[in-house]
């Protein structure tokens, strides 16, 4: 079991460092593509932890997916910040916003959760629009340079295409190792039975929090990646819609597994390459496959992927 | 020797009108087993929920280990070495977790699980954790289920789901343990080893106190009984007092009483 894992991992990893040079052929708009696909497996990982692990349903992750564009927009474009700086400090503002939002907002269940979360989102994106000195309002902040570190600069798409993954393998191993240490057990107790894991000493209110601050700081990153990516910014990109879009890539992906909404996203964000001719019926599409996950695979598509799996393997030793 | 764990004094809850506990008043001594009986609705749940946190009374006083834990926390009441199962069974299910899962949340006081515990002090983590683990195996084999360790809870018959929370609350540790109904949907022989079990958990020096309807049980394990009635403390004393009293024959007991060696 253990030998397989690392198995995958090695044909992961290696897919992930020769797309460039073959499938992506060194392609700006390749490695693009795959570009987008990274930044939303983090958005995707990082609510899983959040809904599918703590069991905290929120509708506005896209919120602190905002917050890490702007502040690393804003910082490198108004104030001459360096890239990395206003990655780090945009972390820092979405932490700290989850934080002071946390307590009084997971102490909600359920509908009233889902709804104040969405509020969340909205708040975000109408102080965007207002504060149009500073962000440039609803037409968008224009401009946002590359990302650099002191002595390189990822201004070729295929060197940030290297960037987004790295991080996206962080994001992935650094997701799995929380879920699958005592602070994950405590985190499925929580969203198995408030009560019972209140019996065993479990402060639920302050580990919800701890993973919201954690989930809104790795959406955070995904926002300082986007932004530097595009260089430009509009508040659409942010609004109920992506966060919706996020959340149906946990259901489809398979929801509380880590690989799954991260297969979500993939499947998502590359659909629309295979399906362009049809463009004009691409939100119907999404929905109809949708609805055929939810009904007929509840365990998304890697819970599918899982039954494949057992199957060649009982096949294999029997 | 003698000192009370536990002391429930004057304690009143009413719901919307209904006068679930009415000035209750009783002490639980360390390393005694307690039942509390009475017919459904005297305010037995009630009472539990009061005593562990889960519910504000309206009045009265809870001391546990000398501290008065009303207005603390349910987590917090757990941590000074209080531990408790379910009436109706609430084992964690969710994302595949298992058996064993399940007792590990048990030792939660001793890990105390942080995000920079499970990221960057991984060494130790691992550590602790495989403890946590051996010590949840010794848990899972006393009551006897070490084979169904990778199960997932809700496939088990109702009575080893009532060991697995057994199992999981002995986890952390307590000084006194609280049983709601732990023999309910039970068959003979289940109940049969489930008295060895408290006997057992009794001589490691737990306190217990039980809400149980099963009389087999509670006049076998028993110290001493306390007998709710419509949210009143109707009686109070040792089971051959309690078997005999006339005012709990007729409000609970009726004829039977499953005192063992019976007068006669």
């Amino acid at each position: 079991m253990k030998t397989l894992g690392r198995i995958w991992w090695i044909i992961l990893l290696l897919f992930i460092v020769l797309y460039p040079p073959t499938l992506g052929g060194m392609s700006a708009y390749k490695s693009g593509i795959m570009i987008f696909v990274g930044i939303y497996i983090i958005l995707a990982v990082s609510l899983d932890l959040l809904m599918g692990f703590a069991g905290q349903i929120s509708v506005g992750h896209a919120a602190f997916f905002a917050i890490g564009a702007y502040v690393s927009g804003i910082l490198t474009v108004k104030y001459g910040a360096s890239p990395l700086v206003a990655l780090i400090a945009g972390m820092a503002l979405s932490g700290a916003v989850a934080w002071a939002v946390g307590r009084p907002l997971l102490a909600l269940k359920e509908y009233y959760l889902a709804m104040a979360t969405l509020a969340l989102n909205e708040i975000i994106v109408t102080l965007i629009i207002g504060l149009q000195w500073l962000t440039g309002g609803a037409s968008g902040l224009r401009d946002v340079p590359s990302f650099s570190v002191p002595g390189f600069s990822f201004d070729n798409h295929v060197h940030y295409y290297y960037l987004v993954w790295a991080m996206v393998l962080l994001v992935v191993a650094s997701s799995l190792a929380l879920v699958r240490s005592p602070f994950g057990r405590t985190l499925v107790a929580i969203h198995s039975d408030e009560t019972a894991a209140k019996t065993f000493g479990i402060d639920c209110a302050a580990y919800k929090v701890r993973v919201y601050v954690f989930s809104a700081m790795y959406a955070s990153l995904a926002g300082s990646l986007f932004a530097h990516y595009m260089g430009f910014l509009a508040p659409d990109d942010f609004g109920v819609l992506t966060s919706i879009n996020i959340l149906v890539m946990l259901y489809l992906g398979g929801i509380g597994t880590i690989w799954g909404p991260a297969l979500g996203a993939v499947f998502l964000k590359l659909l629309p390459e295979f399906t362009y001719q049809f463009q004009d019926y691409e939100l119907l599409l999404n929905g109809v496959i949708l609805i055929v996950v939810l009904v007929f695979m509840p365990g998304g598509l890697f819970g599918i992927l899982k039954s494949v799996a057992e199957r060649v393997n009982a096949r294999g030793s029997g | 020797m003698s000192e009370d764990i536990l002391k429930v004094v004057d304690v009143t809850k009413s719901f919307e009108g209904v006068h679930a506990l009415v000035d209750v008043r009783f002490g639980v001594t360390r390393g005694h087993v307690k039942a509390l009986i009475g017919p459904n609705g005297a305010g037995k749940t009630t009472l539990l929920n009061v005593i562990n946190g889960l519910l504000d009374p309206d009045r009265g006083h809870v001391y546990f280990r000398g501290h008065d834990v009303i207005g603390m926390a349910a987590n917090e009441i757990s941590l000074l070495g209080l531990s408790r199962t379910f009436q109706l069974i609430r084992l964690f299910t969710v994302n595949n977790a298992t058996v064993l899962d399940n007792v590990m949340v048990g030792a939660h006081k001793m890990l105390k699980p942080t995000i920079s515990s499970a990221l960057f002090f991984r060494a130790s983590t691992a550590r602790q954790e495989k403890a946590v683990r051996e010590k949840a195996m010794e848990a899972l084999a006393f009551v006897g289920l070490e084979e169904e360790r990778d199960t997932p809870p809700g496939t088990l018959s109702f009575g080893n789901q009532r060991l697995v929370e057994l199992a999981r609350s002995l986890m952390a540790e307590p000084e006194l343990l609280l049983l709601d109904e732990p023999a309910s949907g039970l068959n003979d022989a289940e109940v049969e080893r489930f008295i060895e079990l408290l006997a057992a958990i009794r001589q490691k020096g737990i306190t217990i106190l039980l809400v149980e309807h099963n009389m087999k049980l509670v006049m076998n394990i028993s110290d001493e009984i306390v007998v709710l009635d419509f949210g009143k403390r109707l009686a109070e004393g040792d089971p051959a007092a309690i078997c005999t009293d006339p005012a709990v024959i007729e409000a609970y007991l009726g004829a039977e009483c499953g005192l063992e060696g019976g007068e006669g």
